[in-house]
C-alpha cells in the first residue's frame, strides 16, 4: 500500500533519505536502509574533493536548522567505491546527487557515477551558500538543461533538485524539454543567524541554508506549483518533514516521495519508521489503499 | 544557539594543556559527554566535560591548531566563549564492583568526572594515567580522592617509564575488575582492547573523530563499518562495538569525507 514509483525507481514506502544528511558513506546508507527508508540520497559529490567550510558549519535554531558546510565530500573518484559498497549492501534505490560549477562538471560527475552504480541522478543546481555551484548555477537554466540533456543519455532517471532562489518554473520547464525525469523541492533557504550576546555571525560562512519545520509551508507551495504546471511529473518533496503528518501534507501537495532531512537532529533514524507506521495508519483510518490516490489530492475538487 | 560561557579562570595546568573554568547554564552532562566550544570569528571545536558543577563548566584544552591555539593565547577572566551542548552517549555509570580507570593525556579528564560523579573511592576504584612526562601530569592530585592512582610517563620522568597500558596490563594480570573505562588516544584504546581479549571486564572506551554538527545529521565522523556517528551514537562506544569497529586505531575520516591513516599519536 506503500509502494510508489518515482521517475522510474521503485520504492518500498516514500520516504527518501534527503543529500547532505548522512549520505557519506555506504555503512550510514546500509543503517538509513535499515531504519526503513525507501531511498537513500548521497551528499552532493562533486569532481574535485572540497573540504568544506570552517565550523560553526551547523546550528540549531529556535525553528529550525542553519547550515553551511560548504559541499565537503571527497570527490567523485573516491566516492566511486562508497557508491559501489552501496549498490552491493543495498536494495533501495540509490541517488546521487551531482553538483558542480558547469555544465560539464555535472556531466562528468554524474557518468562516473552510474559507472559505479547510481541508479539514479539528482543535480544540486539549489545549494544557496556555496559561490560559483548550486544557486548560481541554477540561474542559468539553458547551461543545466543542457546538462539534464547528456546526462539522460546516460540511461538513468534525471531529478533536478530547485530552489526558492531561482526562478523554479522557469527552470523547471527548460529542464523537462530536455529530458528531467522529475524534481525534488525543495533546497535550504539561504539565511543567517546573528548571536546576540557574541553579536557576531554564527557560521563561519556567515550566510547558509535554512531548513526544518519552518522552511515547510515554503516547500508545500512550490510543490503545489510544480504539480499544477507539470502534471504528471513526479516530485521528490523536501523541507521541513518531522512526521507523518507533514510527509502527507507534501504528498497531497503533489510529491509522490518525500526527503527527510534536518529532522533526524531531533528524532534520529527512528523517524522513518515513525513516518511509514503514521502514513499507513492515516489511510487505513481514511479510507486509502494507495499512496498514489493521495499524490495531489489537494487539487481535485 | 550557543550559550555564552563566561571564562571565570584559565591556567596552564600543565605543558600545553590549558585548563578553562566557564561561567555557562546547560542542560547537566553526563560523564562521557562533549560539548562544542565557539570562538566567534575563530572556529568551533569538540570538548569533553571534565566537569560540571555550580554552573561552572571545566575543559582541559591541549594546544593543537588554529582554535585551540587562539584559546591558549586569549582566555582570561572575563573572556566570552560560547558552547553548544551537551551532546552524546556517555559512561554508563559504574554500579557496585571494581573498576579501572585508563586514561592518556587529556583523556584523563572525562575519566575524573566520571570518577566523581560516581562517587567512586580507592577500595573500588583503580586509575592507570599516562602523560607524556611529569610537565604533562593533568589531573592526578583529584583523582586520588576517588581512585587508587598510577601514573606511567613517556620519558619515565614520573611514575612507570612507558605506555599506560603497560600499567593497565600489570594490573589486569593482578586483578579481576567488572568494568574497565578507556580515554585517551587511540592507539591506547586499541591495546586497552587487546589486553581484554577472552576477559569478562566490561569495557567503555571514547572516541575522537572530525566533527561538524554534533548531533548526527552531517555524517562527519562516521566509523565504518557500522555506520556509527562518534557524536550520537558514542563518543563512548562498548567493547563489543570496538571490536567490531575495523576504523578503530586505522583510519581518521577528514573534513572532505576521505580517510586517511590515523597516525600513531603520542599520549597528549
Ligand atoms: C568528542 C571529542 C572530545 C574532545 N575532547 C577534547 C578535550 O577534552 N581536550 C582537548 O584538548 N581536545 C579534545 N578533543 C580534540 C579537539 O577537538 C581538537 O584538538 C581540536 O578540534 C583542534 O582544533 P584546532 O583548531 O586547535 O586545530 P586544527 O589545526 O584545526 O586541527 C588539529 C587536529 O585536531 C583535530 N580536529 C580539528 N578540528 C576538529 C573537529 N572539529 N572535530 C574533531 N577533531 C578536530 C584533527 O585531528 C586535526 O588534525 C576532542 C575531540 C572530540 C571529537
Ligand atoms: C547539514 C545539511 C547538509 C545539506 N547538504 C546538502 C547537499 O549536499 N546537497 C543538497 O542538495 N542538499 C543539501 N541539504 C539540503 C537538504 O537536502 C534539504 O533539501 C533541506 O535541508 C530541507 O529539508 P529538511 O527541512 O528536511 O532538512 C543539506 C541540508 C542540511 C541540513
Ligand atoms: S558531527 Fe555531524 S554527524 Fe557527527
Amino acid at each position: 500500500m506503500l509502494e510508489v514509483e518515482v521517475a522510474g525507481l521503485r520504492l518500498r514506502n516514500p520516504t527518501v533519505l534527503a543529500s547532505g544528511v548522512l549520505g557519506v558513506s555506504a555503512s550510514l546508507a546500509k543503517r538509513v536502509e535499515e531504519a526503513g527508508a525507501g531511498a537513500f540520497t548521497t551528499k552532493t559529490v562533486t569532481r574535485e574533493p572540497r573540504r568544506g567550510y570552517m565550523n560553526p558549519t551547523f546550528v540549531v535554531l529556535e525553528h529550525g536548522y542553519l547550515n553551511a558546510v560548504g559541499l565537503a565530500n571527497p570527490g567523485i573518484e573516491h566516492f566511486c567505491q562508497e557508491l559501489r559498497e552501496m549498490r552491493e549492501s543495498l536494495s533501495i534505490p540509490v541517488i546521487l546527487s551531482v553538483g558542480g560549477g558547469s555544465a560539464e562538471e555535472l556531466v562528468e560527475v554524474a557518468r562516473r557515477g552510474v559507472e559505479c552504480g547510481a541508479q539514479a541522478v539528482e543535480l544540486n543546481v539549489s545549494c544557496p551558500h556555496v559561490r560559483g555551484m548550486g544557486v548560481e548555477l541554477g540561474h542559468r537554466a539553458d547551461e543545466v538543461a543542457g546538462a539534464v540533456g547528456e546526462i539522460r543519455r546516460l540511461g538513468v532517471p534525471v531529478l533536478v533538485k530547485l530552489s526558492v532562489h531561482h526562478d523554479y518554473l522557469r527552470l523547471a520547464e527548460a529542464c523537462l524539454d530536455a529530458g528531467a525525469s522529475g524534481f525534488t523541492a525543495i533546497n535550504t533557504v539561504r539565511g543567517m543567524a546573528i548571536d546576540i550576546y557574541a553579536r557576531k555571525p554564527v557560521l563561519s560562512n556567515v550566510y547558509g541554508g535554512y531548513s526544518g519545520p519552518a522552511i515547510r509551508p515554503i516547500a508545500v507551495r512550490v510543490v503545489y506549483e510544480l504539480y499544477e504546471a507539470f502534471p504528471g511529473v513526479p516530485i521528490i518533496g523536501v523541507g521541513g518533514v518531522d512526521g507523518w503528518e507533514a510527509a502527507l501534507e507534501l504528498i497531497l501537495a503533489g510529491a509522490s516521495a518525500v526527503g527527510v532531512g534536518s529532522a533526524i537532529a531531533e528524532k534520529d533514524l527512528a523517524i522513518f519508521e515513525e513516518i511509514v507506521r503514521g502514513l499507513k495508519e492515516y489511510m487505513e483510518r481514511e479510507g486509502f489503499s494507495s499512496i498514489k490516490e493521495l499524490v495531489g489530492l489537494a487539487h481535485r475538487s | 544557539m550557543h550559550a555564552r560561557a563566561r571564562v571565570a579562570a584559565a591556567r596552564l595546568a600543565a605543558e600545553q594543556v590549558l585548563e578553562l573554568l566557564l561561567e555557562v547554564e546547560l542542560p547537566d552532562p553526563s560523564p562521557g559527554q562533549f560539548v562544542m566550544l565557539w570562538v566567534p570569528r575563530v572556529g568551533e571545536v569538540p570538548m569533553s566535560v571534565a566537569d560540571y558543577e555550580g554552573g561552572v563548566l571545566r575543559l582541559f584544552i591541549t594546544r593543537r591548531g588554529v582554535v585551540t591555539g587562539y584559546i591558549h593565547e586569549n582566555a582570561r577572566p572575563g573572556l566570552a566563549l560560547f558552547v553548544r551542548g551537551p551532546y552524546g552517549r556517555g559512561f554508563t555509570m559504574p554500579r557496585g564492583g571494581r573498576v579501572l580507570l585508563v586514561g592518556g593525556g587529556t583523556g584523563t579528564a572525562p575519566l575524573y568526572f566520571l570518577a566523581k560523579r560516581a562517587g567512586l573511592s580507592s577500595a573500588g576504584c583503580t586509575a592507570a594515567v599516562g602523560f607524556k612526562s611529569s610537565r604533562h601530569v593533568i589531573l592526578v592530585d583529584e583523582l586520588r580522592k576517588y581512585c587508587d592512582v598510577r601514573v606511567a610517563t613517556d620519558d619515565g620522568s614520573l611514575g612507570h617509564h612507558g605506555p599506560v597500558h603497560e600499567l593497565a596490563a600489570a594490573l589486569l594480570s593482578g586483578e579481576r575488575y567488572d568494568r574497565v573505562y578507556a580515554c585517551g588516544p587511540e592507539q591506547m584504546i586499541v591495546e586497552v582492547l587487546r589486553l581484554l581479549e577472552g576477559r569478562e571486564e566490561a569495557l567503555e572506551a571514547s572516541l575522537e573523530r572530525y566533527m561538524r554538527c554534533a548531533v548526527g545529521v552531517c555524517g562527519s565522523c562516521v566509523l565504518d563499518p557500522l555506520g556509527l556517528r562518534v557524536c550520537r551514537d558514542g563518543p563512548v562506544f562498548s567493547g563489543a562495538v570496538l571490536r567490531r569497529l575495523h576504523d578503530l586505531g586505522r583510519w581518521w575520516r577528514e573534513p572532505d569525507g576521505r580517510k586517511r591513516p590515523l597516525a600513531p599519536q603520542a599520549t597528549g
